[in-house]
């Protein structure tokens, strides 16, 4: 039977052209801020200029005297009518800590919202902000975690002390024994600075009012529309029913999309107050103060390691600069757990002691971006792997080899108590080695400079854990176990599929996948397959596209509600055509018997079942619309192992990457291309993340970095020609599918940061603070003076 | 000085009378007024590249230009590309084959650049392509299908890039 059923064209594996993009090619796309509604308000929001301040006085008079101002709206005059962020408790949290939708008593970063100013446009919304006096008394601010942990330092939440909003201390093996009795012991320090997704579309909503049955309706530039009806729901204190949320185009999420924020909830209470729609959509420089940052951490770090390069136990102390608030829904846990408790990686490692802090700060909260803590995790230990293979003078690439977890050891459980199993690591690593021709090119190195340049190779290997089931928690410390998603499959009644998911894409094309996989298990041509995935009015129960899990949760209930409509289909079939059920097959979305004999379209068989149902027995016509739930129960770890080679200019400390190779683990591919251009899109944010993107504060608090002039992020010539290859190996996820949209950015930071750190040792230089902006590069050259630790 | 004034603008070949607040960008003109909604806006200082439009023959930022210094322009949006029979540019087919596109924000500025690019250098190298569009930031794709895009279809090349300057102009 098998041979039969996938007797078409298998469109698993294929890169189909996806007709989801063909409206963003044309220009035709719709994006929130396309959205438009009759008599719609538009919303701007004053926010704190000062980091950290007591609220004296908030004048709103001339605001309100403005004309076109409809409503200017505080703090104040919420309370008791919404339900504010309160942190998401976590097994490891410092305390709760609560967040105004609107800053009530006090301002705890630069650009806190304060006041919403409803108006007829949006530009006099902002004139009416300009109008608004705020009285601050000014606090002592916290802007170093190292500082913020002391006893007495300022308090950012009276109930967190020492300003610890997460901490951590973890210990398995014999940590100590093992240090006293290894051959060697090896230390570095790692810092890595504050970025931001930078999504090219910010952050914004529309809120409608009465908008068909519901109450209120949501469009959002959002990850996850079921989690925020959910939340919407309780906060504001309705029915979930009542409310509804669409997920229009959405221009970039990287994670910073997947949290809840007060802007939006404001104006859902607003448009509820109001009766009326009320759009708000976040400009650039809200961009770069309201909506979340991510990594920010100093990282110092030790391995025990015996004369032949194995690593015996690994010892960490972490500080992540959290941001002022614990991010709603996540909790500050997501750096500070994941960077600790997954820096093993791929590596065998049976000691394991580490200590990580997420420490309040005045500075802008940071939440989830792509690979959460994986790339600092990962970068730190490769580095400190690198100087592992300086000491005892063996070539950093074999040291990892002598490391990686092999397949033949597999299941292997690791000292952060995961299992590795279904990964080729080193495999990964091999492949990368032989297509980049590692070994001419560090023949090539030391042979000679080239035009003064220094030229520096990095190896990284690197371990993802994606598709989380049920047992493992996205959110560490946290309730949040969100291992279960459902498809539904609708055969029309003229005969077109729909597959319908609550799994919202941001270019991952991920209604592509689902098609793909919905054509190859029913036996359908692609083009007889639509999809709808961003309307909790019209999709089933899911949470949402965040953590490389969509590939693995969508499909596997893609497959498993197409499966039952299949046997639906057939068993109807069978009577129709009074054939036995085992004697049918589909073939391009046709129903036939295994030796052609008879025939009848999808679309008949619709049609029957829809329309003239009462010629079959009803048993035989059980209706075809499936859903299902699917839960992979554990992770599926994808892999990879990167090359990088660059030339360090030491006369401008100018980076400039010359090669990049990848060799990735993905799992089964749905859809090559796709794979492809997540796996390099992924590989540039990382060149971001090494050499360019910083936010910058001041010592007051004060960002310095709130214009795309300031924040750089790498254009088409700072990102290199990235030669990709493969090394997959199916997962035990249903479909063999793995995650593949995050990874790739833990490879590149890391073997570029090893690649920089490789160039600089040539003269007897090393760098420890990331990005390697020039200056830092002529740091770790010795230019100006630098306190290596090793 | 007024806080309003009269413009006259042709758009995609359409011609336009409006008047305007002298504040409004050509951006917002294009998006509020006249609806086309097609150019995105991602930074509005001029540094993402997403608002890319073509003014009087040449790319410029809609967010850092007013609506009135469009009076008496003519203007191509990423809604002026396709044929009148609806076939899509050349160079949109390219970025859809080449799935030079993931989350589409900044494709309306890159497909504009991309075509002022082969209308001066029907032959650009790789390097030649990634300077014309280093000026457009991408998040997503991390530039390379862009570039062969780009550079597969200036392998195609003949006339199309002429055939498009000079029919978008006079529709």
């Amino acid at each position: 039977m098998s041979d039969a059923r996938f007797s078409n064209r298998k469109i698993v594996g294929t890169s189909v052209i996806p007709d989801e993009a063909i409206p963003l090619v044309e220009g035709d796309g719709r994006f929130l801020n396309d959205i438009k509604l009759p008599g719609m308000y538009h919303v701007a929001f004053l926010r704190s200029q000062h980091a950290h301040a007591k609220l004296k006085s908030i004048d709103t008079e001339n605001a309100r005297k403005l004309t076109g101002v409809i409503k200017v709206l505080t703090g104040r005059e919420l309370l008791g009518k919404v339900d504010p962020f309160r942190s998401m408790p976590n097994r490891f949290s410092g305390g709760e800590s609560v967040q105004h939708w609107l800053a009530v008593e006090k301002v705890r970063f630069v650009g806190e919202a304060i006041c919403a100013v409803v108006a007829e446009d949006r530009a006099t919304a902002e004139d009416a902000c300009d109008l608004i006096n705020v009285g601050y008394d000014p606090l002592p601010v916290v802007t170093d975690p190292r500082l913020g942990e002391k006893d007495g330092a300022p308090l950012i939440h009276d109930t967190c002390t020492n300003n610890y909003l997460i901490k951590r201390e973890y210990q398995r093996g014999d940590v100590d024994e093992k240090f006293k009795s290894a051959d060697l012991v090896v230390k570095r320090r790692f810092k890595i600075g504050r970025k931001q997704a930078l999504c090219l579309e910010g952050r914004g909503c529309v809120a409608g009012y009465r908008e068909n049955t519901f109450t209120l309706t949501l469009w959002m530039s959002h990850q996850l529309p079921y989690v925020v009806r959910h939340y919407l729901a309780r906060h504001l204190r309705m029915a979930e029913t009542d409310i509804r949320v669409i997920i229009p185009h959405t221009g970039g999420g990287f994670g910073q999309k997947a949290s809840i924020y007060p802007e939006e909830f404001v104006c859902a209470h607003l448009a509820l107050t109001l009766r009326r729609p009320v759009k708000w959509v976040e400009d650039r420089v809200e961009n770069m103060v309201a909506s979340t940052h991510a990594r920010d951490q100093y990282i110092e770090l030790s391995l025990a390691a015996n004369s032949d390069g194995r690593i015996l136990a690994l010892s960490s102390d972490v500080w992540v600069d959290v941001g002022a608030y614990s991010t709603y829904l996540w909790s500050a846990g997501m750096e500070p757990l994941q960077t600790a408790g997954l820096m093993p990686g791929p590596y065998r490692i049976d000691a394991l002691r580490y200590c990580t802090r997420g420490v309040a700060t005045n500075k802008t909260p940071t939440g989830p971006y792509r690979a959460v803590g994986r790339p600092s995790a990962a970068c730190s230990l490769e580095l400190l792997i690198d100087a592992l293979a300086r000491k005892l003078e063996l070539d950093p690439a074999e040291v990892r080899m002598r490391n990686l977890i092999p397949n033949d050891a597999m299941p292997y459980r690791n000292a952060n108590n995961l299992v590795h199993e279904n990964v080729n690591y080193v495999p990964c690593l091999e492949l990368a080695m032989a297509k980049a021709s590692y070994q001419a090119q560090r023949a090539e190195q030391r042979a000679a400079p080239l035009n003064g340049k220094l030229r520096g190779v990095g190896v990284a290997c690197f371990a993802e854990l994606t598709g989380l089931g049920t047992s493992t928690a996205v959110g560490p410390g946290t309730l949040l176990q969100p291992g279960r998603d459902a498809v539904t499959v609708r055969l029309e009644t003229t005969g077109v599929l729909t597959v319908a998911a609550a799994l919202p894409s941001q270019g991952q094309r991920i209604m592509t996948a689902m098609r793909q996989i919905a054509a190859d298990e029913l036996g359908m041509k692609l083009e007889d397959i639509t999809s709808i995935s961003n309307d909790t009015a019209t999709a089933p129960y899911g949470f949402g596209t965040f953590a490389s899990r969509t590939a693995v949760l969508g499909s596997g209930a893609t497959i498993k509600a197409s499966r039952e409509l299949r046997q639906r289909i057939l068993t109807m079939a069978a009577f129709v055509l009074q054939e036995a059920v085992e004697q049918l097959t589909i073939v391009d979305s046709v129903v036939r018997t295994l030796d052609r004999s008879k025939t009848i379209t999808l679309a008949a068989m619709a049609e029957k079942s829809f329309f003239s149902a009462k010629d079959i027995p009803q048993e035989l016509n059980q209706g075809f619309e499936v859903t299902a739930f699917y839960d992979p129960k554990f992770g599926s770890f994808a892999a990879g192992a990167h090359v990088a080679t660059v030339d360090v200019d030491p006369k401008t400390g100018l980076v400039e990457i010359v090669r990049y190779i990848a060799a990735e683990d993905v799992g089964t591919v749905i859809n090559p291309a796709v794979v492809e251009g997540q796996i390099i899109g992924g590989i540039a944010q990382g060149v971001g993340e090494a050499l360019l993107e910083e936010l910058v504060y001041d010592e007051n608090g004060q960002p310095r970095t709130v214009t795309l002039a300031d924040y750089l992020v790498p254009s088409a010539l700072e990102v290199p020609r990235i030669e990709l290859h493969h090394a997959n190996t199916p997962s035990a996820a249903l479909g063999g599918f793995k995650g593949c949209g995050e990874g790739s950015i833990i490879g590149a930071l890391s073997a570029i940061a090893c690649a920089v750190s490789d160039a600089l040792n040539l003269k007897g230089g090393d760098i420890y603070d990331f990005p390697a902006s020039p200056e830092r590069v002529l740091r770790g050259l010795g230019v100006i003076p630098s306190e290596p630790m090793d | 000085m007024a806080r309003e004034q009269s413009i006259k603008v042709t758009v995609n070949g359409r011609t336009y009378e409006k008047t305007v607040p002298v504040r409004l960008s050509l951006a917002d003109f294009l998006r509020d007024h006249l609806h086309l909604t097609g150019t995105h806006i991602g930074c509005e200082h001029g540094v993402c590249g997403a608002c890319t439009i073509m003014l009087n023959g040449r790319t410029a930022r809609s967010c850092l230009t007013l609506a009135v210094q469009a009076d008496d322009a003519k203007v191509i949006t990423i809604e002026g590309l396709r044929a009148e029979d609806g076939t899509r540019h050349p160079m949109q087919q390219m970025f859809l084959e080449n799935f030079a596109l993931q989350c589409g924000y900044c494709t309306p500025g890159m497909l504009v650049t991309a075509i002022e690019l082969l209308q001066d250098n029907p032959n650009p190298s790789e390097l030649e392509v990634r300077e014309a569009l280093s000026g457009n930031i991408c998040r997503c794709s991390g530039y390379q299908a862009i570039i062969d895009a780009v550079l597969e279809a200036a392998q195609q090349g003949n006339a199309a890039w002429t055939d498009w300057s000079t029919r978008s102009q006079e529709r």
